[in-house]
């Protein structure tokens, strides 16, 4: 006889292959990376978060994940992340930070939309120790504040109006005319450009201001088209730079270079603005032509998310992940390891070759664009340049 | 007498918190307290008066930028008295004016003084400081940020309590009921106004003033959000503005349900919030507080005695 009756031996193979169906006992499954980030989908950040970083998050992760997970030195893990809405508050993004870093301990936390923001949370990420790659953050001040575990991706306004004056003077333009924000952001911008104009001998003609939510500057603008300058200089961001580009057009003001700074690059602003915005220069970095690798971010940030990435602060966004990915790769998720590769390595990533100097990036060279027939192609410098600049820009 | 104990345990007991060690915790705290100590000062005046004001966030925004401007100059104590000195000083010289109006006009320009504050305050950082937003980096720990607040907040309820029991409390309520009656009494209502006014502004000034550093950087966007009044009221409507219960209920539910269901259904809170809100004002016009719960209880208890009367008399 059999030491185990028949109906013993068949309940032991159900029980054994139920056992072996259970997750985690087959295969002893890696645990999950913890990624914790707040993102603005209500209040006034939701159009610049929506449009610039989330949708990257998003993809990064389901991409990560299809293949097999995020490697950890060799493991894969599947990347869980907790996005929460931060309302565009200050103190809101505070509190979820902490709670990401001190009650979840996750494993690694994304940054939040927006200077302020990045303000805000840069010394908290510092003190807890998570490093910090900040993809939507301008301003010399936050460089200067030199926060051992906190890095930046944008290039930051010395770079970008370098790159906006020397194609300028290659242009030969010899006046302008300068609107700028009232904000934090326009007047770094205005303290960088306004020497570099100077040294290339180009003169202002005329420099106002106008504050946050403004509705109307056809009056500057009218100002501005009778001082006839060869160039206008726009340190605006949306919703302005819409109106800008509107009321100019209403009103006749065609100078030869037509520049808005940020959200030029949206794919929004050439959908809205139609034919207007053919000739527009603005603060970009890159669009698909520019690499094999900016081709396939570009047709997956399409596929996944249903929408165009932006042809600036998106890539940097896209890059500030790839960092982190090869940083965890390389030296799993100790942070004080991950601190130190990413303030010590070059990193290949979509805009190309990424190091920083402190927290500043400084491989990639700062840019100007300018919307050519639905395409926002680089112009400057030359090396980066996907086509030649069109000037005078055609208004119709 | 056990009000005055209760009080008492309460404040021993929040004052001990940072103990927990838990930041998350703290910060939750923090953002009650804040709430508390605004809807408290809000109800100070707007409660017995009825005067709908919108000028907290003007408050708030101009106690923050006192901390900005004096934050390296200034010890910390001295730095959060005098955004609170502000903030009294600002309603007082606009209280002289805005206070002959009443209703939906008092509403609406107190709410058009916060935008003016705004403006000033760029167009005077811009001209004569060259910069608009404003960096602080040597600021206290978060645990002297969260006594600040904790105390500023206690010191709204005490006030709420004692003024509202004094001779200018209880003329504050008469002119909420009838001005012109209160002015004949003998009471004066532009100088009981004022006063209860500049009393009210100085809680919301000290409160910005000492919750700024927590963001490392302000701007006058972020400081003179028109959110953090509209939060305001909110509690203090949903809490009852009449009872010292009332804002202090309001803030703590209000905070801790709107970060539970932030954090729990990410992408449905903003719509379950709105109906909770319409639900609450449908059905609770006198806040959560002010409300006859015992009178609520008894209605659906009889009601549902005499539906079950019903249903037996038709089974007989």
């Amino acid at each position: 006889m059999y030491p185990f009756s028949r109906r013993m031996t068949l309940q032991a193979a159900l029980a054994i292959a139920g056992l072996l169906a259970l997750p985690g006992f087959a295969v002893a499954q890696e645990p999950t990376v913890k990624v914790g980030y707040t993102q603005s989908r209500s209040g006034p950040f939701a159009g610049g978060s929506q449009t610039t970083q989330e949708p990257n998050y998003i993809l990064w992760a389901e991409q990560v994940n299809a293949a097999g997970g995020l490697n950890v030195q060799g493991k894969k893990r599947k990347i869980e992340l907790v996005g929460v809405d931060d309302r565009s508050d200050m103190e809101t993004i505070v509190r979820s930070y902490e709670k990401f870093m001190t009650t979840d301990k996750v494993d690694i936390v994304l940054p939040p939309w927006g200077t302020g923001a990045n303000f805000a949370v840069a010394p908290v990420a510092n003190k807890h120790g998570y490093p910090m790659v900040a993809p939507t953050a301008l301003s010399q001040k936050l460089v200067d504040m030199k926060l051992p575990y906190y890095f930046v991706t944008l290039q930051q306004p010395k770079p970008m109006m370098n790159a906006l004056v020397e194609m300028l003077a290659a242009n030969q333009v010899k006046t302008v005319t300068i609107a700028y924000m009232d904000d934090l952001f326009g007047l770094e911008n205005i303290g960088a450009l306004e020497p570099m104009l100077k040294e290339k001998g180009i003169q202002v003609l005329d420099k106002k201001s106008y504050p946050l939510g403004v509705k109307d500057l056809s009056t500057m603008l009218k100002g501005m088209k009778a001082a006839n300058p060869d160039a206008f200089i726009g340190i605006t961001y949306p919703p302005d730079n819409f109106l800008v580009t509107g009321q100019a057009k209403e009103i006749g003001f065609a100078p030869k270079i037509f520049y808005t700074a940020v959200g030029t690059a949206f794919p929004i602003y050439r959908d809205r603005m139609g034919k207007a915005s053919d000739g527009v220069m603005g603060m970009g970095s890159w669009n698909p032509k520019m690499s094999k690798a900016a081709k396939a971010y570009f047709d997956a940030h399409v596929a996944v998310t249903k929408k165009e990435p932006d042809r600036w602060a998106s890539a940097h966004a896209w890059a500030a992940l790839e960092i982190i990915q090869q940083t965890v790769e390389k030296v799993g998720l100790d942070r004080k390891a991950m601190r130190d590769h990413i303030a010590k390595t070059e990193f290949d990533t979509v805009l190309g070759k990424m190091k920083f100097n402190g927290t500043e990036e400084v491989g990639v060279p700062g840019m100007v664009g300018q919307w050519q027939n639905g395409e926002f192609e680089i112009v400057w410098p030359p090396a980066r340049a996907t086509s030649k600049a069109v000037v005078p820009k055609v208004w119709n | 007498m056990k009000q005055g104990a209760l009080f008492l345990i309460a404040a021993a007991l929040l004052a001990a918190l940072p103990a927990l060690d838990s930041p998350f915790v703290l910060s939750m705290a923090l953002t009650c307290l804040m709430y508390a100590g605004l809807a408290v000062s809000w109800s100070m005046f707007s409660g017995p008066t009825g005067y709908l004001s919108l000028a907290s966030s003007a408050f708030f925004g101009l106690g923050a930028y006192c901390t900005a401007w004096g934050l390296s100059y200034l010890p910390w104590p001295v730095v959060v008295m005098a955004g609170g000195l502000a903030a009294t000083l600002f309603a007082f010289l606009i209280g002289l004016v805005v206070l002959r109006l009443r209703g939906a006009y008092f509403a609406v320009i107190t709410y058009g003084l916060g935008e003016l504050v705004k403006h000033t305050i760029t167009h005077v950082e811009k001209t004569y400081a060259g910069t608009v937003g404003r960096v602080m980096t040597d600021t206290p720990s978060s645990n002297v940020v969260y006594w600040t607040v904790l105390i500023i907040a206690l010191l709204a309820v005490v006030t709420y309590v004692r003024f509202g029991r004094s001779r200018y409390g209880h003329a504050l309520r008469g002119i909420g009921m009838d001005e012109e009656r209160a002015a004949t009494l003998g009471v004066n209502p532009m100088r009981v106004k004022l006063l209860g006014f500049c009393l009210s502004a100085w809680f919301a000034g000290a409160l910005g003033a000492a919750m700024a550093v927590r963001w490392t950087y302000i701007d006058p966007h972020t400081v003179f959000n028109p959110f953090i009044v509209f939060q305001t009221v909110l509690i203090s409507m949903v809490g009852g503005p009449l009872t010292i219960g009332g804002p202090l209920v309001g803030a703590l539910v209000f905070s801790l349900l709107s970060e539970f269901l932030r954090l729990s259904l990410p992408y449905l809170y903003m719509i379950l919030l709105g109906v909770l809100l319409i639900v609450s004002v449908l059905y609770l016009p006198n806040g959560i507080a002010g409300h006859d719960w015992r009178g609520t209880w008894q209605k659906i208890f009889k009601r549902s005695k005499a539906a079950d009367a019903v249903t037996e008399q038709r089974h007989e």
